[in-house]
């Protein structure tokens, strides 16, 4: 079968003249529970906000879903945008909105524009957004203020407006960098319980290996920019480890 | 030698060299008898700086000359200047010995011989003069004013009521109208918005327009538009459109550009189209401040527009100035007691609204 999402000599300069990525190849398929580890700055962020063109590459070729994607502009791009979701570091929730109005949004891009803007969503729009939000576990706290949440019921919330998308790609840049052991073991549940019931392929930039070994199916390392690592997690050993991370890093354990 | 010391310190020289000239010649009048002095065509005064404009212009150059020089000089005896103490080089001094008791030293001195000299300046320009504050007629004449003030005449309470209402209204007026103008240009005054490359250069434009027509007073645009549209109410009430369009536009852009990004990106992420990113990721985060913000410029505008009356823009200030034009003081008592009554409840009502909607 085609892969879900090809990556063919990806690059991308900043205007401050930082190479972000350089020459990345890399195919994605179906149902995968893709890890891209790596240093910080080795381009991770980079790299996931190209997929879905919140940052525009300099160079290279995106396949998505059989089509060609990093020359999308206009309705087009808002198209792909709501077939790849994306969480992040920040949970990037909506200030002073109830929690199920930033569900909601999720369907955004699903919906005639005049509409959302009258806020009239249908019913069964309003019926899917409570079902996401039920389904990781904070549906009775619909009607709260989304900043008015712990950092992992924030986070939670980003997940089911990212379910809401009904996405076939799900970005997640560190979606529990700033959170504790056990929160981020509840919001990496969630994301596995994505990946495998809802079958939403997704792609997570990790800085811990446990969590990198527990969850991933395959691995990828970025080092400035460039792929130097593709494989099982169960691969990365010793000496893989110092070739990703550098020769003094050491290995933090989150249990 | 650092040169922001020196620009410093070369302008309060220069400034210290003028008070010197202008001094001296004030006190050669006041103290040798005219004929005597002989040469009163150089004595420096206003009208002196107004006749030989170009003159002045010349001399305070070469005074500006000397006094770098003067700057510089002060610099090799290792003076402790105001620009020392403000831009102090630290490889020449050490912090202990620049901390002298301030009358002891130099730039305390200077300082303080500054601010005595251009308080008698002030005082003489301003030909302030007890004779005058306390001149027997003069006093009668405040006292029969007060005595009107104090004892308005009520039976214009109705008349200047609904004057008041006027200025309330065209204040309103003039806020509504502004607000959706405000709202849209201020994201083209927003400088995180506008920042690429095609947009930067319109962004600039459109700052020093906004920045111009804000610094034009509402009185200034008030005299424009009632040559216009003549004397009235209209007149009034496009001047104040004006001034809040421009300082509305300049506060709302503000408030854009504390926006936070995460939430623009979240919900682009969603494959929202630019519209619904304004309308569901920006306007949330916008709202309150910016209702906050009108509602103290409408505050603003009803107190403009009693001013802006005053030159024939309409409302209670058209009012005021008629009756005071006759000197009818129990009248205009009234009309003063109805605006300071309406301008105190209007502050007091913003005020509060503002602080629930933090
Ligand atoms: N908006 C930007 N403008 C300029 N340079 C950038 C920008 N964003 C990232 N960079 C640079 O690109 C490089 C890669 O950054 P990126 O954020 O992709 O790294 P990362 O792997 O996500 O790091 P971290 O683990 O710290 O999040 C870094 O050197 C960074 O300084
Ligand atoms: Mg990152």
């Amino acid at each position: 079968m085609n892969p879900l999402l090809s990556i063919k000599n990806l690059s991308k300069v900043y205007p401050s003249g930082v190479r972000a990525l350089n020459n990345v190849s890399l195919d994605v398929a179906h149902g995968e529970f893709l890890v891209i580890i790596g240093l910080s700055g080795s381009g991770k962020t980079t790299l996931l906000r190209c997929l879905n063109r919140l940052t525009d590459p300099g160079g290279g070729e995106i396949y998505f879903d059989g089509a060609r994607a990093d020359q999308l502009t206009g309705p087009a791009l808002n198209d792909l945008r709501r077939r790849v979701a994306m969480i992040f570091q920040t949970f990037n929730l909506v200030p002073r909105r109830s929690v199920i109005a930033n569900v909601l949004a999720g369907r955004l891009g699903h919906v005639s524009v005049w509409k959302s803007l009258l806020g009239l969503f249908s019913e069964t729009d309003r019926a899917l957004a409570q079902h996401y939000l039920e389904l990781v576990g904070i549906g009775e706290k619909a009607n709260s203020r989304a900043d008015q949440l712990s950092g992992g019921q924030q986070q939670r919330v980003a997940i089911a407006r990212a379910l809401c998308q009904q996405p076939k790609l799900l970005l997640a840049d560190e979606p529990v960098a700033s959170l504790d052991p056990a929160t981020a073991h509840v919001v990496m549940d969630y994301l596995r319980k994505a990946n495998r019931e809802l079958g939403i392929t997704v792609i997570c930039n990790l800085h811990f290996l446990s969590l990198v070994r527990e969850y991933a199916t395959r691995v990828v390392a970025l080092r400035a920019g460039e792929i130097v690592f593709q494989g099982h997690p169960s691969e990365i050993n010793e000496d893989w480890f110092k070739q990703i991370y550098g020769e003094a890093a050491r290995e933090v354990h989150v249990r | 030698m650092s040169a922001k010391r020196i620009i410093f310190d070369s302008v309060l020289f220069l400034y210290t060299l003028v008070l010197l000239a202008y001094g001296s010649t004030q006190l050669a009048i006041a103290f040798a008898p005219a004929p005597a002095f002989g040469l009163s065509d150089l004595v420096i005064d206003q009208e002196f700086f107004v006749r030989r404009f170009p003159e002045v212009v010349t001399g305070v150059g070469v005074l500006w000359a000397l006094a770098a020089l003067l700057a510089a000089f002060a610099y090799k005896l290792n003076l402790l200047t105001t620009g020392e103490i403000l831009f102090p080089n630290r490889q020449r001094r050490p912090p202990a010995e620049a901390n002298p008791h301030f009358l002891r030293s130099f730039w305390g001195l200077h300082l303080l011989f500054l601010f005595l000299a251009t308080l008698a300046m002030s005082l003489q320009v301003t030909e302030a003069s007890f004779y005058e504050l306390f001149d027997r007629e003069g006093l009668s004449g405040a006292w029969r004013l007060w005595l009107g003030l104090t004892h308005p005449n009520f039976s214009l309470l109705a008349k200047a009521i609904t004057e008041a209402i006027e200025t309330i209204l065209i204040a309103f007026l003039a806020t509504v109208i502004a607000i959706p103008v405000a709202f849209f240009l201020a994201f083209f005054c927003a400088k995180n918005i506008m920042n690429n490359r095609v947009a930067f250069p319109f962004y600039v434009l459109l700052r020093v327009f906004m920045n111009v027509s804000r610094s034009v007073e509402p009185l200034i645009w008030a005299l424009i538009f009632t040559v216009w549209v003549g004397v009235g109410p209209f007149a009034g009430m496009l001047a104040l459109t004006i001034h809040s369009i421009a300082s509305l536009a300049k506060y709302y852009s503000e408030i854009l550009e504390g926006v936070a990004d995460g939430p623009i990106d979240g919900i682009r992420s969603t494959g929202a189209n630019a519209v619904q990113v304004v309308w569901f990721a920006i306007v949330p985060q916008i709202i309150l401040p910016y209702i906050g913000m009108t509602i103290y410029r409408w505050d603003t505008n009803v107190r403009m527009a009693t001013v802006i009356g005053l030159v024939g823009g309409g409302g209670i200030g058209t009012l005021l100035i008629q009756y005071q034009g006759q000197a009818m003081w129990p009248e205009v008592g009234c009309i003063i007691l109805v605006i300071a009554v309406i301008v105190w409840l209007m502050d007091l009502a913003s005020a509060y609204v503002r602080e629930a909607l933090k």
